[in-house]
C-alpha cells in the first residue's frame, strides 16, 4: 500500500478502545471487527477441519489471529447450527471448509418431543467451543474482548427442522413453530451462562432472521420475542455486558422488528449503514460492513477506498464500529484484513 | 350447475396468491367435471396467481413463506390439470438448467428462482445443490439449453462459477448458453469480473434478467 507512512498510531489497546464505547466516550479511533471466524485456521496454519473440533487448536487459531491482526473483538465460531448439532443434528464435516447441515434433527413433527436443551459438557462441539473461549480468555482477555458466537432461536430452529419445511410453518403451523423455538431459547439461555461462566461476550447471530427470508410481520411473531429473552438475559446477568446481534444478508425491512428485541450493538451485511445509522442509530451501536466477497477478491487498495467510504457514511461515527458486512471469507489475503484496520486507523478518527 | 370458466378461473388465481390450496383444489377439479381448456386454466388461472404473488414478493409484501405456499398451492392444481392437456398445448418452452455449485447446500434461494421459472413459463431442469461443475455443463448440452443459472451463498464456492464459464469456453460453446449468476455473496461486479452474462438479486429480478437475456440470444 501507498498509503501507509500516514497510518496513525494507535494510543489505546483493543480492549481499552472497545471500553469506551461502553463508557459512552470517543475511543482514539473507531473499533475494528473483522468477522474472523473459520479464517483464524490460516493464521495457524491448520486444516480448517482441525480447526473446528479441537478446542485447543481453535483457542491458538485465534490467539494467533489477534498477535497476527490485532482486530479488536476475537470471536469463536465455526456454524450458526453449532447448538441445532448439539440437540442432534447430523453435521458434515470437510478438511478445508466449515461443515455444513447433513440431516436435520427432527424429520417431523412428532419428534419435537425427543429435542432437549443439550448438556454443554458433552453433546455436539459444544465442549469445542468452550475450551476454545477459555483458552482465549486465558491468553489474551486483558488485551481484547473475546466472544463466542452462536445461533438464535430461529436460526438454531431452522438448522433442527429443514428450513423450506419451517417457513411454511410460520404460516400452517404456528403453535408447533412456537413450541421448537422455545426449546432453542432455553438452549441460547443456558449457553448465555457458559460463556459469561468464562469471562467472555456472547453473540447471538440470527442469519435466517434475515429480511431475505421473513417478513417484517413474522420477525415481529417469530424471532423478535426469543432473540429479547437472550438480550434481557445478556443484561440481567452479564455484569454490564452489551447485548450483541448479527444478522447477515438483507436486514432493511426488519429494522423496526429488530428493535424490538433490545439488543445493543447490530452487527448489519447488506445494508446502506449511514441509512441505518439515521434509521436506528440513536438505539443501537453499529458494527459494518465492507462487503465479504470483497476481501476475498479485491485489492487492499479497493478494500481501503470502501471501508473510507463507510466511515464517512458514519458521520459523527459516535457508535460505530469498522467491520466484515458477515465473515471474513476463510481464504481472504491477509493484507486485506491489514487493509480493513488500517482503514479505522485512518478514518475512524473523531478529531478530524 | 357448472360455474362460468372465468369464475372458477378467478378462484384458480386467488387460490394460489392468497395461498389457499384447498380453492385451488376444488376450483382444479371444477375446471376438469366441467370440461374447460386445461391448459387455459393453468395459464390464465394458476400461473397468473403466482405472477401475482411474485409481483408481491417484489415489493416485499410477500416473503419466503408466502411465495413457498402458494407456489404448493399452484403445483396442486398443476397436479390436477395436467393429465387434461392436449397434445397441441405442448409449446417449445425456453430450456433453462439451474442448481447449486459444488461444495454448498443451501438451495432455498435456487429453488425460489426455479418456482419463478416455472412459473414464466421456462422448462427448468433442476441439478439440485452440490452440483459437480462439469455436470453443469453436460446437462445444458444434452438439454439444449439456452440459459445455466448458478446459485451459491458461500465465498468458498462462488470461484465454481467462473470454472463453470471456462468448462464452456474450453468447449468451443461459451456463446451457445447464456450463465446466470446468483446468491448471498454475489454482485453484479462479482459477474462482470468472471464474465457471466447476468445477475440477479433476488427470485423476481431472475426472470427479467432472464427474459432479457434469452431475448438477447434470439436476436
Amino acid at each position: 500500500m501507498n498509503t501507509t507512512a500516514t497510518i496513525p498510531a494507535d494510543t489505546q489497546n483493543s480492549i481499552e478502545r472497545v471500553l469506551c464505547y461502553l463508557q459512552g466516550k470517543k475511543p482514539q479511533r473507531v473499533a475494528c471487527f473483522p468477522l474472523i471466524l473459520n479464517h483464524a485456521a490460516r493464521v495457524l496454519g491448520v486444516p480448517v477441519g482441525v480447526y473446528n473440533r479441537d478446542g485447543k487448536t481453535m483457542g491458538k487459531a485465534h490467539v494467533a489471529a489477534f498477535r497476527r491482526y490485532g482486530n479488536d473483538l476475537i470471536l469463536i465460531f465455526s456454524t450458526t447450527s453449532t447448538l441445532a448439532e448439539a440437540m442432534g443434528t447430523k453435521m458434515k464435516f470437510f478438511d478445508e471448509d466449515a461443515p455444513q447441515i447433513d440431516e436435520p434433527f427432527l424429520k417431523q413433527h412428532s419428534d419435537i418431543s425427543k429435542l432437549k436443551v443439550p448438556d454443554f459438557s458433552k453433546d455436539g462441539r459444544l465442549p469445542v467451543y468452550l475450551e476454545a473461549t477459555e483458552i482465549c480468555v486465558a491468553e489474551v482477555g486483558s488485551e481484547v474482548v473475546v466472544s463466542t458466537v452462536f445461533g438464535g432461536p430461529f436460526t438454531t430452529a431452522a438448522a433442527l427442522y429443514p428450513v423450506e419445511l419451517l417457513t411454511r410453518d410460520l404460516i400452517k403451523n404456528k403453535a408447533w413453530v412456537h413450541e421448537l423455538l422455545e426449546i432453542c431459547t432455553q438452549a441460547g439461555i443456558k449457553f448465555i451462562d457458559e460463556i459469561l461462566a468464562r469471562k467472555a461476550l456472547p453473540i447471538i447471530v440470527e442469519p435466517i432472521g434475515s429480511g431475505s427470508l421473513v417478513s417484517p410481520r413474522h420477525f415481529h411473531e417469530f424471532v423478535a420475542p426469543y432473540l429479547k429473552r437472550l438480550a434481557d438475559h445478556v443484561h440481567k446477568t452479564g455484569g454490564g455486558m452489551p447485548a450483541v446481534l448479527h444478522i447477515c444478508g438483507k436486514t432493511k425491512p426488519n429494522w423496526m422488528a429488530m428493535l424490538e428485541a433490545d439488543f445493543d450493538i447490530w452487527s448489519l451485511d447488506d445494508v446502506d449503514l449511514g441509512e441505518a445509522k439515521k434509521a436506528v442509530g440513536h438505539r443501537v451501536a453499529l458494527v459494518g460492513n465492507v462487503i465479504p466477497a470483497n476481501l476475498l477478491k479485491n485489492t487492499p487498495e479497493e478494500i481501503d477506498a470502501e471501508a473510507r467510504e463507510i466511515c464517512e457514511k458514519m458521520g459523527d461515527k459516535v457508535g460505530f464500529i469498522l467491520g466484515s458486512g458477515c465473515e471474513v471469507p476463510i481464504n481472504t489475503p491477509p493484507e486485506n484484513i491489514d487493509a480493513l484496520i488500517n482503514a479505522a486507523r485512518k478514518y475512524g478518527r473523531y478529531d478530524n | 350447475m357448472t360455474r362460468e370458466r372465468g369464475d372458477i378461473l378467478k378462484d384458480l388465481m386467488d387460490g394460489v396468491f392468497l395461498m389457499n390450496e384447498e380453492l385451488v383444489i376444488k376450483a382444479a377439479n371444477e375446471i376438469v367435471a366441467a370440461k374447460y381448456d386445461a391448459y387455459d386454466a393453468i395459464n390464465n388461472g394458476l400461473i397468473a396467481g403466482m405472477n401475482k404473488a411474485g409481483e408481491l414478493f417484489d415489493q416485499e409484501e410477500y416473503f419466503v413463506p408466502e411465495l413457498l405456499i402458494c407456489s404448493d398451492a399452484m403445483y396442486a392444481g398443476i397436479e390436477i390439470l395436467r393429465p387434461h392437456l392436449k397434445v397441441s398445448d405442448a409449446r417449445e418452452k425456453h430450456k433453462v438448467v439451474i442448481g447449486v455449485v459444488e461444495g454448498d447446500t443451501h438451495d432455498i434461494g435456487k429453488n425460489l428462482v426455479k418456482i419463478m421459472m416455472d412459473a414464466a413459463g421456462f422448462e427448468v431442469h433442476d441439478l439440485g445443490r452440490n452440483v459437480p461443475l462439469a455436470s453443469f455443463v453436460e446437462k445444458a448440452k444434452e438439454v439444449g439449453a439456452g440459459l445455466i443459472c448458478l446459485s451459491t451463498l458461500m465465498t468458498t464456492t462462488m470461484d465454481g462459477m467462473a470454472t463453470v464459464i471456462e468448462m464452456l469456453k474450453e468447449e468451443g460453446i461459451r456463446d451457445a448458453h447464456k450463465v446466470m449468476i446468483g446468491g448471498g455473496p454475489i454482485s453484479q461486479a462479482f459477474a462482470n469480473k468472471i464474465g457471466a452474462d447476468g445477475y440477479a438479486d433476488n427470485a423476481a429480478g431472475a426472470i427479467r434478467v432472464a427474459n432479457n437475456l434469452l431475448a438477447k440470444a434470439a436476436a
